[in-house]
């Protein structure tokens, strides 16, 4: 089978039993075994586990019992979700052997599902750093082009969605560890509202800043994914109480009459984009307004102002989490994970507590801004993937972060492919929404992609291995 | 772009932090130090006193 799908449409194949979940993750198997020794997406294929996971799945269809959209459909872990008898390493020496003896809330969601574990994904150290060559694991590697980074730090789910390895994945995101490599690796990335899907069971980087969501070839196949990793959970003391909306329910009805802001500031001036990732974004705000929606520019604080705020917030709290290891076994660490964390024990609590303050500052900011949006626009990275021997080590210092903003304030974000720039790498946009307005950022996205044509075209690598 | 202070006075900030830094590591933290400073003095702008009681919490602990 060479035909790559998307989850709707496997969805739709499997329900009318057209399409067997056994071939769909058997050519799923195969094109890891043919490409992965190049991409690296994997730490851990479980290829036995997604075997009787599919067989499993279609003795169910087939006697009419299918657990919904996402039976049968190969999916992956990142590696910091745990998972019940698999090792879970977050990408680190110093959880090379660590099996947990439980899923993650997440994880036991998408088994009730019915999907497919293909196993566990790469990422970069304890979801930060990278990317890193040190670890006892290489990174992964960008299949438009493997010279050129995937991002981070959910590299692994981007990879592998791209490549087709799998039909959706698992990232986090604290800085825009989702919307990263979705954009890098042409695909379709949401971090959901603060609290909308737990973390627990998912190994911690920033209490107040960490997000759990999904990645997908399609903002539909987000949507699907999302809708069986929202909820309430006990176990995540961050988690919403709240009924869950269908997400694809008013998913293709369109952005006519929506309210479309322009952050025009974030990425001409405070970090100016490439060429194409302007000319893409330029391009969706034209086919926005060709739908039908009403776009005007917003004005924001100027970005340096969201990524000085989220970064101080952020090491301050990995920090505390890692600090033990740190003393006592800081060269076990990858040399960017370690390096970039020690910044964190030279920070004073006073200036955690003012970024604190400033955090709320700005989340009202962004709430009386928002108030005549119904959607912002902006760049989710700035520019063409680079080559994965040439990315800083300072890389998240040296320019403030086009992500950063919406952890910082919780709003749901979510990056979409705008086509091709140099080299032919993907570029990208950023699109935000209210908080847990997630339905309304699906409507714009899958409005966008519709009216594109990039989703018909898969990476070179994954053509030529599939022949 | 440089740090607003010594290596000198880095170096004892570096050993308040208690961890195990090399000379090599310290020189590579110290000569992005000032990208750190930056960052700090951005949230530690003037504000109110009054201005946002962030550190809030919830006593009924779910």
């Amino acid at each position: 089978m060479d035909e790559f799908l998307t989850i709707a449409a496997a969805s739709k194949l499997i329900a009318d039993k057209k399409l067997s979940p056994v071939e769909l993750t058997q050519a799923c198997i195969e094109r890891v075994k043919q490409q992965d020794a190049t991409l690296h997406a994997f730490i851990l294929p479980t290829p036995e586990r997604a075997m009787a996971d599919a067989r499993a799945a279609e003795a169910r269809i087939m006697a009419g019992q299918s657990r919904g959209a996402l039976d049968g459909i190969p999916i992956g872990h990142k590696d910091i979700y745990n998972t019940a008898g698999i090792r879970t390493t977050g990408h680190s020496r110093l959880l090379e052997h660590n099996v947990p003896d439980r899923d993650a809330t997440v994880v036991r969601k998408w088994a009730e599902a019915g999907t497919v574990m293909m196993g566990k994904l790469s990422t970069h150290e304890f979801a930060m750093g990278g990317p890193s060559f040190d670890l006892p694991w290489p990174p992964a590697r960008n299949p438009w082009n493997p010279e050129h980074f995937t991002a981070g730090s959910s590299s692994g789910t981007g990879a592998a969605v791209a490549a087709g390895f799998i039909l959706g994945g698992t990232g986090s995101d604290t800085g825009g560890s989702i919307r990263g490599p979705a954009a890098l690796c042409g695909i379709a990335g949401i971090k959901p509202t603060y609290g909308l899907v737990s973390r627990a069971g998912v190994l911690p980087l920033s209490f107040s800043m960490d997000h759990a969501g999904p990645m997908a070839w399609t903002v539909e196949d987000c949507a699907l994914l999302l809708q069986s990793m929202a909820g309430h959970d006990a176990a995540d003391p961050a988690s919403a109480d709240r009924s869950l909306p269908n997400f694809t329910a008013d998913i293709a009805k369109g952005v006519k009459g929506l309210r479309i802001g322009v952050v025009r500031h974030f990425f001409e001036t405070d970090n100016p984009v490439s060429p194409a990732t302007l000319q893409g974004i330029n391009h969706a705000v034209d086919v926005f307004e060709h739908l039908g929606a009403d776009v005007r520019d917003a004005t924001l604080s100027p970005l340096a102002e969201y990524h000085a705020c989220g970064s101080i917030i952020l090491t301050s709290e990995a920090y505390a989490i890692h600090e033990p290891w740190l003393k006592t076994r800081f060269n076990d660490y990858g040399e960017l994970f370690r390096d970039r964390m020690a910044f964190g024990g030279f920070i004073r609590a006073t200036d955690y507590v003012q970024a604190l303050r400033r955090r709320r500052t700005l989340c009202e900011e962004l709430k009386t801004a928002m108030a005549g949006f119904d959607i912002l626009v902006s760049a989710s990275q700035a520019a063409e993937a680079p080559l994965i021997t040439e990315v800083p080590k300072w890389a998240t210092m040296e320019k403030p972060s086009l992500t950063m903003p919406f952890n910082l304030t919780g709003y749901p974000a979510m990056s979409v492919c705008s086509g091709f720039g140099a080299g032919d790498l993907p570029i990208c946009v950023q699109l935000i929404a209210k908080p847990f307005d997630e339905s309304t950022l699906f409507k714009a996205g899958h409005a966008y992609e519709t009216a594109m044509s990039t989703r018909e075209r898969r990476p070179t690598l994954a053509l030529q291995e599939a022949v | 772009m440089k740090p607003s202070i010594s290596e000198a006075e880095f170096d004892l900030l570096a050993a308040q932090t208690g961890l195990p830094l090399n000379a090599a590591q310290k020189r590579t933290l110290y000569d992005a130090y000032w990208m750190l400073e930056g960052m700090i003095e951005r949230v530690n702008q003037p504000m109110p006193l009054d201005r946002e009681p962030a550190h809030t919490f919830n006593p009924e602990v779910r």
